[in-house]
């Protein structure tokens, strides 16, 4: 594969909420995001960022067009394979953290490669504590989740994303919940991931100085994209 | 529990940690059902054991009798040539006969070389009027062999005063059921008088004092020797009108009164046959007892939805996020119904030891019933089978009242919960 061959790819993508009147909430979006990149979707509320960051991720199956991930044509796939890929090769971190709050981080952190059931216990562990350290988490590890802070809780969320090493990593407004001093140790740490793991990362957003400082903007009005 | 290995069954132990009063309360209720059902269902068949051994200890295995007044079918119809054409005969009578087994102990010679046959009792029976000073009360007496009528029936085992052999040894002796001596108010040795429909009065001696168990049975009988017997009824010493038999193999009963009635030419009633009105009753007894087990494990059943649904509702971002990471649906099922079916288990094994625990205390406390049948204790049937079949039914209960929450979980949209947040 081509150092930036795109990751992800529409083509004709199109999605409509069904009710009395149907709403037309995705346009014709043709996009492609390559291998490496850090960009932002950006746009008013209501104009489809979100809604294109769950169908692009498989969460929403509900879309006509196509949507090509890692080479594979995702709309041809089975739910089961669909929950397989989102575990392999996706990594989510939303708005709310939503760490196991009875669990410690190490095993909220873990739950994704127990999922996988690739690597050994000692492996998985070990990767833990890695993605753990790189977070400046480490000390935390067998803290229950829901002792620690909102910033913390978000940093524990991104260690859980990467923990599989996923091929590209979503944000649905990960730091729409954070003061401004947390936001920008999540930006610098999708930027250091970007840097140094050469990690490509997809990130919705309305924080206009977020946006400004990734590698593209893609802009979303009405469920079109008015500018990439 | 290896939380590595086991994410799924880790998850659904702690949700249950999280709701434990909840858990409790859920739990007890299938332990409740649970030990009722082995409660329940051990006293019916307890009792009904217990009944039916009584009934059985007083019911021949066999009764060959004299069923007079059948209406035959007309001699004519049997005559060949008559066939294929109309036969009326009106007012047919039965013959009067007397309801004698002729060549009785005849019969009883055959029967004793048969194989399946471990005793047999020739019988006279008849209504009688007891009279002890101004008491008079109208009973039945039994003429017997008494020694061959004791391996048939434990009479001797039954004995609460006295014994078998003084029927042998007194010429007019008479052995009162309980409930009959306490009618009349008669105590060992007192002298008596048996009055029979024909009006022969014969006095005698209270030689013992049985109880059979069967209350109605215990107030009426008394026994005598056959030879009283026949006095009572004027008749010659071959007279008896019934011949009852045990067999090695009770469950052989219906096939083998089949084949004497064939044989004999006389009316053979089984044990089964003779109480088919009391197994009519069990069945619906057991039926209503089952259908009051079920519904109580039914109610437990609701018990463990209502928690598997609050548990769901709480945890809906748990389950959200589950998904998003990649858990498919099945493993999402599997954790509710591993919850249902942890309540199930524990619940069930907890109600497993409650319902013998119960058993053993009600089954020692003294009752002394006297009804249908007179106990002194309560039986219960604690056959392995009721807790086998009890703890399968919880365990299907629970599986089933976890199954459809758990499918419900597992088709939550994360997507849906993650945008209300």
């Amino acid at each position: 594969m081509m150092e930036n061959a795109p990751i992800i790819q529409t083509r004709d993508l199109n999605k409509y909420y069904r009710g009395a009147v149907d709403f037309h909430a995705l346009k014709n979006i043709n996009l492609s995001v390559p291998t490496g990149q850090f960009a932002a979707i950006v746009g008013a509320s209501g104009s489809g960022k979100s809604t294109l960051l769950y169908v692009l991720s498989t969460l929403d199956t509900d879309y006509e067009g196509n949507i090509f991930f890692d080479g594979e044509d995702l709309s041809r796939l089975s739910k089961n394979r669909q929950a397989e890929i989102r575990n392999e090769k996706i990594g989510f971190v939303f708005q709310f953290h939503y760490l196991l709050p009875e669990f410690t981080v190490l095993e909220n952190v873990s739950l994704p490669a127990l999922r996988l059931g690739r690597y050994s216990d000692q492996e998985i562990e070990a990767r833990a504590y890695e993605k753990l350290r790189m977070l400046g988490m480490e000390e935390h590890a067998l803290k229950k989740a829901n002792k620690l802070s909102g910033g913390q809780q978000q940093r524990v969320a991104i260690a859980r994303a990467l923990i599989n090493d996923p091929r590209i990593l979503f944000g649905d407004e990960p730091t729409g919940n954070l003061d401004s001093k947390n936001s920008a140790v999540v930006f610098d740490i999708f930027q250091q991931l970007k840097e140094t793991l050469r990690q490509t990362i997809l990130v919705v957003t309305h924080d206009t100085s977020f946006a400004s400082r990734t590698d593209r903007i893609i802009t979303l009005h009405d469920g079109e994209i008015v500018s990439a | 529990m290896n939380f590595r290995k086991t994410p799924v069954i880790r998850i659904a132990f702690t949700h249950l940690f999280a709701k434990k009063r909840q858990t409790i309360v859920a739990m007890l209720g299938v332990t409740f059902g649970i030990a009722i059902f082995i409660f329940q269902a051990g006293l019916m068949s307890g009792f009904q054991s217990t009944f039916i051994e009584q009934t059985v200890n007083t019911t021949a295995n066999i009764r060959i009798f004299n069923e007079s007044n059948r209406n035959e079918p007309s001699i004519l119809s049997r005559i060949d040539t008559l066939k294929g054409q109309w036969v009326v005969v009106r007012n047919q009578k039965p013959k009067e006969e007397q309801p004698r087994i002729r060549n009785g102990y005849q019969i009883i010679s055959m029967l004793e070389k048969e194989q399946e046959v471990e005793g047999i009792s020739p019988f006279l029976g008849t209504q009688a009027i007891f009279k002890l000073g101004v008491a008079q009360v109208s009973g039945r007496v039994s003429g017997v062999d008494i020694v061959r009528e004791n391996v048939l029936f434990n009479v001797e085992d039954n004995m609460t005063q006295g014994t078998i052999l003084s029927l042998q040894t007194i010429p007019n002796g008479i052995i009162l059921g309980e409930g009959l001596a306490e009618l009349l108010g008669a105590k060992m040795n007192d002298n008596m008088t048996v009055i029979s429909p024909l009006g022969v009065q014969l006095e005698m001696k209270v030689v013992g004092i049985n109880r059979s168990g069967l209350t109605e049975v215990d107030k009426t009988r008394a026994y005598i020797n056959l030879r009283n017997a026949q006095k009572l009824m004027r008749v010659d010493g071959s007279y008896i009108t019934d011949i009852n038999i045990k067999l090695k193999d009770i469950d052989r009963a219906e096939e083998l009164a089949r084949h004497y009635e064939k044989k004999f030419g006389y009316r053979a009633l089984d044990w089964k046959e003779a109480n088919a009105n009391i197994f009519g009753i069990f069945k619906i007894q057991n039926m209503i007892t089952y259908l009051i087990i079920s519904s109580i494990l039914i109610v437990s059943g609701f018990g463990i939805f209502n928690i598997l649904m609050m548990i769901i509702y709480e945890k809906m971002g748990d389950i959200a996020i589950l998904k998003a990471i990649g858990f498919k649906d099945i493993d999402i099922r599997k954790i509710f119904l591993t919850e249902s079916l942890v309540i199930g288990f524990f619940g069930g094994l907890l109600g497993l030891l409650l319902g013998f625990t119960l058993q053993k205390i009600i089954g020692s406390i003294k009752m002394d019933i006297k009804g249908f049948v007179s106990l002194e204790y309560l039986r219960f049937n604690s056959s392995a089978a009721f807790y086998v079949f009890a703890y399968f039914f919880a365990l299907l209960v629970t599986a089933i009242a976890g199954y459809i929450p758990a499918r419900k979980a597992s088709r939550i949209d994360p997507i849906e919960i993650i945008r209300s947040k």
